[in-house]
């Protein structure tokens, strides 16, 4: 699922405080659904929303164990996000020096 | 939270020429054909600009044999101040981005501030491989 998860989806995860809260905690070590949802004022169910939101992105993963439901991070959606954003300033800044380069030709040969 | 995540990428270039020389070099087709959205192992094989409120630019450069048309159109044109076109690579993309160039005139030159947004929202899985191919193609060019 994860390589498939789209940077829309990374995002939007990461747009809300409470599941960046979360993702701080699952960052630390596996973690139980029921624990995730204890430090916060909200119900399970709206944790449980939160967390789906998180699954959907990519960002945590869950697994069964008996009847408990462990949550992990998976860093490679943020990291993907972060390759993405860099390409694109690298893209950019090559243009800017191709253009810099171009007027400073300009002016050696408006100076012979 | 919103449901429509954006996020803009800003790269900040030092110019010795002057605010007017930057700005014109990005809507005079023959100067723009030199640099602009060129990579070092393309060609440029086309240059449209309609430098107006509303015109249109197509700018085309050939890489390893396929041509990639990057569209626009303008819809801020302050010279030599500003220039904001949107901005699109339907090759990689079906999404629409805007792209901001703020120029401050310098003692000595320009700084020119270029604001890409929404640059995160053009990613989809379609676009990926078809960027990391080109940027991948630059970084080796670049060495």
């Amino acid at each position: 699922m994860t390589p498939q998860a789209s940077l829309d989806d990374t995002l939007i995860a990461l747009a809300d405080p409470t599941r960046r809260a979360i993702l701080q905690r699952v960052a630390v070590g596996e973690s139980r659904v029921t624990d995730l949802a204890e430090p916060f004022a909200i119900s399970l169910n709206a944790v449980s929303k939160h967390i789906r939101i998180l699954e959907r992105s990519g960002l945590v993963r869950r697994r069964r164990s008996g009847r408990e439901h462990l949550l992990s991070l998976n860093t490679q959606p943020f990291d993907e996000a972060m390759a993405w954003m860099e390409t694109q300033r690298a893209f950019w800044k090559r243009n800017l020096m191709a253009l810099d380069e171009l007027l400073q030709a300009e002016d050696v040969i408006g100076e012979r | 939270m919103s449901d429509e995540p954006t996020m803009n990428i800003a790269v900040t270039h030092r110019f010795t020429a002057s605010a007017e020389r930057v700005f014109d070099a990005w809507l005079d087709p023959v100067k723009a054909g030199k640099w602009l959205f060129s990579t070092p192992t393309g060609t440029m094989v086309k240059v449209e600009i309609d430098a107006r409120l509303g015109g249109k630019f197509l700018v085309i450069d050939r890489r390893d044999g396929v041509d990639v048309d990057h569209v626009g159109e303008y819809v801020e044109i302050d010279r030599p101040r500003r220039l904001v076109f949107k901005f699109i690579v339907p090759k990689y993309t079906d999404l629409w981005t805007t792209v901001a160039i703020d120029i401050v005139a310098l003692d000595g030159g320009c700084e020119l501030t270029l604001t890409h947004e929404g640059v995160l929202t053009e990613y989809t899985d379609r676009t990926k491989d078809g960027w990391t191919m080109m940027l991948d193609g630059l970084d080796e060019a670049l060495g």
